[in-house]
């Protein structure tokens, strides 16, 4: 989940009180460094920043006047704050992201206190924004983050660094887990996680009378994601499937929903000033505590290996591994960095790809048609038993196409956070350097300007006639683009593709009595709002 | 901390041997050692007949050199130093489309096959066209010698420059 702290909630982060004030001022000061700024006499809210003098409409070459951020529509800072705090618009962002669209248009600002915050909800816009990133992209403030790891004496990792630091250490992961290629080499391990699901799914489903139901997957897929990205990340199995989870497993889980409860609270432990920490010392102490947490996995699992290894050349034995081996090996980030960045990977990896899966299996048993044409699609690629791999997904075409409708209709990251790194125009306006942009994925991706029907559940619309043919756009990019996109896409992709093929391949998936219509809220990422309950029928075929 | 030194040395070794193919950029030649042969090297193929490979830049100038057979253009762009601004910014990892090159119809057909994930970056590419292709993504070949490869024109810059010559 903590994705989440950092990127939609980063923009609510911020708002509060005090702390803005002073990053508004770090950000002025910056500003007031590059000679633009110095032109603009920049108000004390940046609001008023327009760089007449250096823009004119010829300049642009264009016969539009390029408008200032104050002439920008958007709701008043009062029916925000309202919004948020009084009717909790935090659990309906991705709502009010749509609501807000229809009111204001593509573009519009919204002000939480002294911090302003830039909405982009328009595809062609958000391209153009993405395409004009520069070399270390920003996408929110993460003091809280650094701060948190400066008192531990611990480095960041690539969801917290930033600039250099951050290029260098994206440089090194991505060169190991971003490549499709190089992902595939992991579908053996993936899949060994795949039969522990399956395995799992009938162990729980037995325990229930109709033999058939699953209460509240997402607490199985939280397992399987956890399991399946630990299987990569540290090179070992956790036990999350098993009957009885290890204590160490409980731990971290508890620590991860440490984290993930307290999200408004660990919200504010950011947005609280330093020096009312005395007063109100709760958020901030449990953010650390969650992060403790968080971190003495790693370690205990990354030291693990580091001493296997070190047994290994003591006794002159070849050193064999994976990803978690090759890093300690090589060393090209160190020890602090490697742990720091397993820690951030699986925060982002466990939440994320649970939520999708839950997500998309609560669609095909809303959508028994759709599971059918999929169900065909599988067995006539593999027969009933043949268990696919990575190798085996370019002829599962609607299996890719679940998982890109699943994440159009439910993108688990509403929203998006980039900070500006240049004076920009989009859509027409002047938006300073130093400006928090938020890009509204979850409104782009059911524009039905982009996506026909965009409230129909449809993975055919994602199927591509030949190699010519044009399906998707920037509507809808659930894992971001360039160079600061999720770094795990391939992983994640992998590890839904395997499981939603073998389960459809093996079962029937249908909606329990128990759940209904389930609706989306927002806790930081796009989850259910209320648990979904689901029947796994064996198919004929298999039995 | 001498293990840490012969750990190494232990892996480079064998990263030496399991990467024929330099990835493009910073890291070069990092892939996960043992187990997982990850890159099928292409080494074998790399020999002294090289390929050549015309460039069209975004000022229409035909820029000429020459590649390895395996190589990738992005590769190519890369070991010629050529300056292409922004091209390869992910560096060859399919993150990004900034590698996006045009072809004539009958060069595209020649190039291979795609991937999907290769097309849904291309689909994200600026100025698509049919005979597009993200550079990162092939590999030159004998057969490919000669093919002429055009940059797109770049993006319509946004951006604001700073000293106000816009
Ligand atoms: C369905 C699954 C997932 C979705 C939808 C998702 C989505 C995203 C998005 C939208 C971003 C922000 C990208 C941007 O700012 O442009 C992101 C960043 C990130 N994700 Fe994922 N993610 C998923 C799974 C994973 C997994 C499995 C991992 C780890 C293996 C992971 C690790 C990260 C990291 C480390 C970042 C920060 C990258 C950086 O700042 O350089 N994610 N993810
Ligand atoms: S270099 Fe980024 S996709 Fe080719």
């Amino acid at each position: 989940m903590a994705l989440v702290n950092h990127l939609t909630a980063s923009c609510w982060r911020n708002l509060q009180g005090g702390r803005m004030h002073k990053q508004l001022s770090v950000i002025l000061r910056h500003l007031h460094k590059s000679a633009t700024s110095e032109a603009l006499e920049i108000s004390a809210t940046g609001e008023e920043a327009m760089p007449q003098r250096l823009i004119t409409p010829a300049d642009v070459g264009g016969t539009r006047r390029i408008k200032s951020l104050k002439e920008m529509p958007g709701p008043s800072t009062l029916s925000n704050l309202v919004e948020f705090f009084w009717r909790d618009g935090f659990s309906r962002i991705h709502e009010i992201q749509n609501e807000h669209r229809k009111k204001y248009g593509k573009i519009f600002k919204s002000r939480f206190g002294p911090q302003l915050v830039v909405s982009i909800a328009d595809h062609d816009l958000v391209a153009e924004v993405l395409r004009a990133e520069g070399t270390a992209p920003q996408r929110a403030n993460m003091e809280s983050w650094k701060e948190y790891r400066d008192m531990r004496g611990r480095s960041t990792g690539l969801i917290s660094a930033e600039g250099e630091q951050w290029l260098k250490m994206r440089s090194v992961l991505r060169q190991l887990i971003m490549r499709p290629r190089d992902v595939a080499a992991f579908s053996d391990d993936v899949n060994k996680v795949v039969d522990d699901l399956i395995k799992r799914v009938c162990t729980l489903r037995g325990r229930e009378s109709d033999g058939a139901t699953i209460l509240n997957v997402n607490d199985l897929f939280f397992k399987y994601a956890m399991e399946g990205v630990a299987a990569i990340l540290y090179e070992c199995r956790l036990g999350c499937l098993e009957n009885e989870v290890p204590q160490e497993t409980q731990d971290y889980i508890t620590a991860l929903h440490l984290m993930f409860s307290s999200f408004k609270t660990t919200m504010y432990a950011g947005a609280i000033p330093k020096w009312l920490r005395p007063v109100i010392p709760k958020p901030w102490l449990e953010f650390c505590n969650s992060w403790d947490g968080l971190f003495k996995f790693t370690l205990i699992h990354v030291d693990k290996r580091l001493s296997d290894i070190k047994a290994q050349m003591e006794r002159e034995e070849e050193v064999k591994g994976g990803l978690l081996t090759h890093m300690l090996v090589t060393r090209e980030m160190n020890l602090e960095e490697i742990y720091a960045n397993i820690t951030e990977m699986l925060l982002a990896g466990v939440d994320t790809t649970s939520f999708t899966l839950s997500w998309a299996s609560y669609l095909l048993a809303r959508y028994p048609q759709v599971q059918e044409q999929i169900f065909a699609e599988v067995t006539s690629a593999l027969g009933p038993r043949t268990v696919a791999t990575a190798d085996d997904i370019p002829r599962l075409p609607l299996i890719r196409g679940l998982v890109k409708e699943t994440l159009r209709l439910f993108p688990v990251l509403p929203g998006n956070g980039r900070i500006t790194q240049d004076d920009l125009v989009v859509g027409g306006y002047f938006i300073p350097k130093g400006t928090q942009l938020a890009l509204c994925h979850y409104s782009t991706s059911l524009d039905e300007e982009n996506f026909p029907d965009a409230s129909d559940f449809c993975p055919k619309r994602w199927i591509r006639k030949d190699s010519t043919d044009r399906v998707d756009n920037f509507g809808s990019i659930p894992f971001g683009y360039g160079i600061r996109s999720c770094i795990g896409r391939r992983i994640a992709e992998l590890e839904m593709h395997l499981a939603l093929t073998r389960l459809v391949q093996r079962f029937h998936i249908g909606v329990s009595p128990l759940t209904t219509d389930v609706k989306a809220k927002t806790h930081g990422l796009l989850c259910p709002a209320a648990p979904i309950h689901l029947q796994f029928t064996d198919r004929e075929t298999t039995s | 901390m001498a293990l840490a030194t012969a750990l190494r040395r232990l892996s480079d070794a064998r990263l030496r041997r399991l990467c024929g193919r330099t990835a493009a950029g910073l890291t070069a030649g990092a892939r996960l050692p043992a187990q997982r042969s990850f890159t099928a090297g292409t080494h074998a193929l790399r020999s002294d007949d090289k390929v050549t490979v015309h460039f069209v830049n975004r000022d229409g100038d035909k820029i000429t050199v020459k590649g390895s057979p395996g190589d990738s253009l992005l590769d190519v762009v890369i070991n010629e130093d050529l300056d292409f601004d922004g091209y390869g910014a992910c560096e060859g990892t399919l993150a990004c489309s900034t590698c996006h090159l045009i072809f004539d119809e009958d060069t595209y057909k020649k190039l291979g096959a795609v991937t999907d994930e290769e097309l849904d970056m291309l689909d994200l590419a600026y100025g698509l066209t049919d005979t597009s292709r993200l550079g990162c993504q092939i590999c030159l070949s004998k057969s490919l010698d000669g093919i002429m490869a055009r940059i797109p024109e770049s993006v319509a810059d946004i951006r604001q420059s700073t000293d106000g010559s816009v």
